[in-house]
């Protein structure tokens, strides 16, 4: 089996930090491998573990000094190749161009039997990019798998809808986006590190594919904001009724 | 060209190991020092991470990183365990098998370094007995040859480990400290042995253990044995015979900046959950207590301290790295002891500092036991104590070392 993993550099939401007014400090957030792709290329790796899989290569948008670290942080989970795509602003570009230049790096070095993605990023959260390249491909798509099983030519998930949890199938190749239920990503070791910086990381520019860039959208993003509500319950002299409130307005927002 | 930033490596590991510490230490660590003991499948688990013998070279079956790397790990693990059981213990199994891969014979490097590697051994220091530990010469342990076999007799104390050797599947042993042939005050008559009191799971008769009961960082046992006629192969001497006091001496000097990182790890945890404290802690009228100049003034002369103690660690860390592992002609083994003579009197003081200043801040909160902070406290000061060294020798070095050593000697002693 040959699998492709693709990786987005995104904000490390664990540490990322607001201004009052809910603004998030990007600036001084540090960039990692999203969490749910991170997820995605544990799957990888686990199937390849199991030796189902002989080759995962990692692919990543962008090629500055931070996507060649993700891309050596993939190498240390256990890829095989790792490529950066050459592009100057991938931040500002679209989700249709990323899967654009993601399907036709496919095309041009496939064919995979599967194609793994985080089922979201961690900035802009579109969930639209593994749809988007499955489309192109025209591949099945199984989507926001909390749950992978590969046998050998056939993928299951278990996918959370709002109403319950459901089954899906499908026959290799198919494109799998990933959530960061899934799994609990390895945390590469010391030797993993040491041996993926001397590991090649391949760069290939848009053009390469046939992908023009001139011809596609960019997005320039202004502002991210995070809508933000405070209920006060005031519990100092009655536990038991603040723990009611409490409740009713975990009811009345639908988080319960 | 001065550069004060870690490379890429580096912070690969130190992040690599801070996700490992919050997922699987920091969860852990209150119960590990209520318990006194240190989970066995933690310990391997950690191995497995790859963080004994960072700095071993991998044909020992040490993972072939640096002492910085070994720093940075303890540091990050101190932070997830501030009562610095599980970093003390990680600490001990990257120095002293460092020191054994510089010092030992091939023969019982390879029998010995891959089994701390991964975890189901142990190997530490045995050089204090019970008259004391800053005065290593004056060791009564004595080591005699007897055909082509060293017997070695004596009692040592105060020593981390007794426990966890009799608990892990092979066992391990000691860097340990002996004068060759008869007693007596000498520094030229001191020979090293790795001393394996269980090995491939079996425990010598000749070795009896006590464990002590401690105030802190119960994680880790102490505590201390006698050797009564222990038959050592002279494979496993450390270096040549009657230089065992200047090896074990650099076993120090490694050693102990792993212990300042990890004092400094667990004040860095401090001050962050003080500053949580300080700044969403209101008091009349709805001020935070952060902006009372005689709290937030406080807080950052001790900020800068453990800063500054940061950076003593580093650069003793990085100068052993380029003594012994690149062997960089620039630097020697003395070299190193003013440095880290540094880093070991600011990390553990200032950790203890901190603490004593942070246990104020939260008030009669901080003198509960539901507050965790006086685990920390405790933990740390354990190396105010000793522990790799005194502070007090460690003054004396630093003052030796700058001031010369004839001003600062006010004993003299003879061989014996």
């Amino acid at each position: 089996m040959k699998v492709l993993v693709a990786v987005k550099l995104t904000y490390d939401i664990n540490q990322l930090k607001f201004e009052k007014d809910g603004t998030p400090l990007l600036d001084a957030c540090p960039r990692v491998m999203g969490e749910a792709d991170k997820c995605a290329m544990e799957e990888a790796a686990r199937i390849k573990d199991a030796g189902k899989a002989e080759e995962v290569v990692a692919l990543t948008v962008g090629s500055s000094k931070e996507h060649q670290r993700i891309l050596k942080d993939a190498y240390a989970m256990g890829a095989t190749k790792a490529v950066a795509i050459k592009v100057n602003d991938p931040d500002n570009l679209s989700a249709l161009t990323i899967a654009t230049i993601i399907a036709s790096f496919i095309k041009k070095t496939g064919p995979y039997d599967m194609i793994l993605l985080g089922s979201g990023a961690g900035d802009t959260h579109s969930s639209v990019v593994g749809p988007m390249v499955a489309s192109l491909l025209n591949m099945p798509l199984l989507a926001n798998a909390d749950r992978v099983k590969v046998e050998e030519d056939d993928i299951t998930i278990v996918s959370t809808l709002e109403d319950g949890q459901y089954k899906f199938r499908s026959r290799t190749p198919a494109v799998v986006t990933v959530t960061s239920e899934a799994n609990e990503p390895r945390i590469p070791t010391i030797r993993d590190i040491l041996r993926s910086k001397k590991k090649p990381i391949d760069e290939i520019s848009p053009e390469d594919l046939g992908v023009e860039l001139s011809k596609v959208d960019l997005v320039d993003v202004k502002r991210y904001e995070v809508p933000r509500k405070r209920v006060k319950i005031d519990a100092t002299d009655n536990v038991e009724e603040a723990v009611d409130q409490l409740i009713k307005a975990l009811e009345q927002e639908g988080v319960i | 060209m001065v550069d004060f930033e870690f490379s890429e490596d580096e912070i690969r590991f130190r992040d690599s190991v801070r996700e490992f510490a919050k997922r699987y230490i920091e969860p852990k660590w209150i119960e590990i020092d209520d318990q006194g003991k240190i989970p066995m499948e933690l310990i391997k688990k950690i191995a497995d991470q790859g963080l004994f013998a960072i700095p071993v070279p991998e044909e020992y079956g040490g993972m072939g990183g640096t002492m910085v790397m070994a720093a940075l790990a303890v540091e990050e693990i101190a932070y997830h365990d501030p009562a610095v059981a599980i970093a003390v213990y990680t600490l001990l199994q990257n120095g002293w098998p460092l020191a054994l891969a510089l010092f030992g014979q091939e023969e019982a490097k390879m029998e010995i370094l891959p089994k701390v590697a991964s975890g189901d051994a142990f190997f530490g220091i045995g050089s204090t007995e019970p008259q004391g530990g800053s005065d290593v010469a004056g060791n009564k342990t004595v080591a005699k040859k007897v055909g082509d076999k060293w017997v070695i007799s004596g009692e040592k104390a105060f020593i981390s480990g007794v426990r966890e050797i009799q608990e892990l599947p092979e066992g391990g042993g000691f860097f340990l400290v002996a004068k060759t042939e008869k007693p007596g005050w000498s520094h030229t008559r001191i020979t090293d042995f790795a001393v394996l009191p269980k090995w491939n799971g079996k425990i010598r008769e000749e070795w009896k253990p006590t464990v002590y009961e401690e105030i802190g960082r119960h994680g880790l046992s102490t505590g201390g044995f006698t050797l009564e006629n222990f038959e050592v192969d002279d494979k496993y001497r450390i270096g040549e015979v009657n230089k065992g006091f200047y090896l074990v001496l650099q076993g120090f000097n490694i050693a102990r900046i792993l212990v300042a990182a990890a004092t400094i790890g667990s004040a860095r945890w401090a001050l962050d959950k003080a500053k949580e404290w300080l700044t969403t802690r209101k008091l009349f009228q709805g001020r935070p207590i952060a902006s009372f100049e005689g709290v937030s003034f406080r807080y950052a002369e001790l900020y800068t301290k453990v800063e500054a103690a940061k950076y003593f660690v580093y650069k003793a860390a990085w100068m052993t790295d380029n003594t012994y592992l690149t062997k960089s002609p620039r630097f020697k083994p003395q070299d190193l002891n003013l440095p880290v003579a540094m880093a070991k009197m600011m990390g553990p003081t200032t950790a203890t500092e901190v603490y004593t200043e942070v246990l104020k801040w939260f008030g009669a909160y901080g003198y509960t036991k539901e507050c965790s902070a006086h685990r920390g406290w405790l933990g740390t000061f354990s190396y105010t104590i000793g522990a790799e060294g005194a502070q007090n020798i460690m003054k004396y070095i630093i003052a030796r070392d700058t001031l010369g050593s004839d001003a600062v000697r006010n004993v003299w002693v003879k061989e014996e």
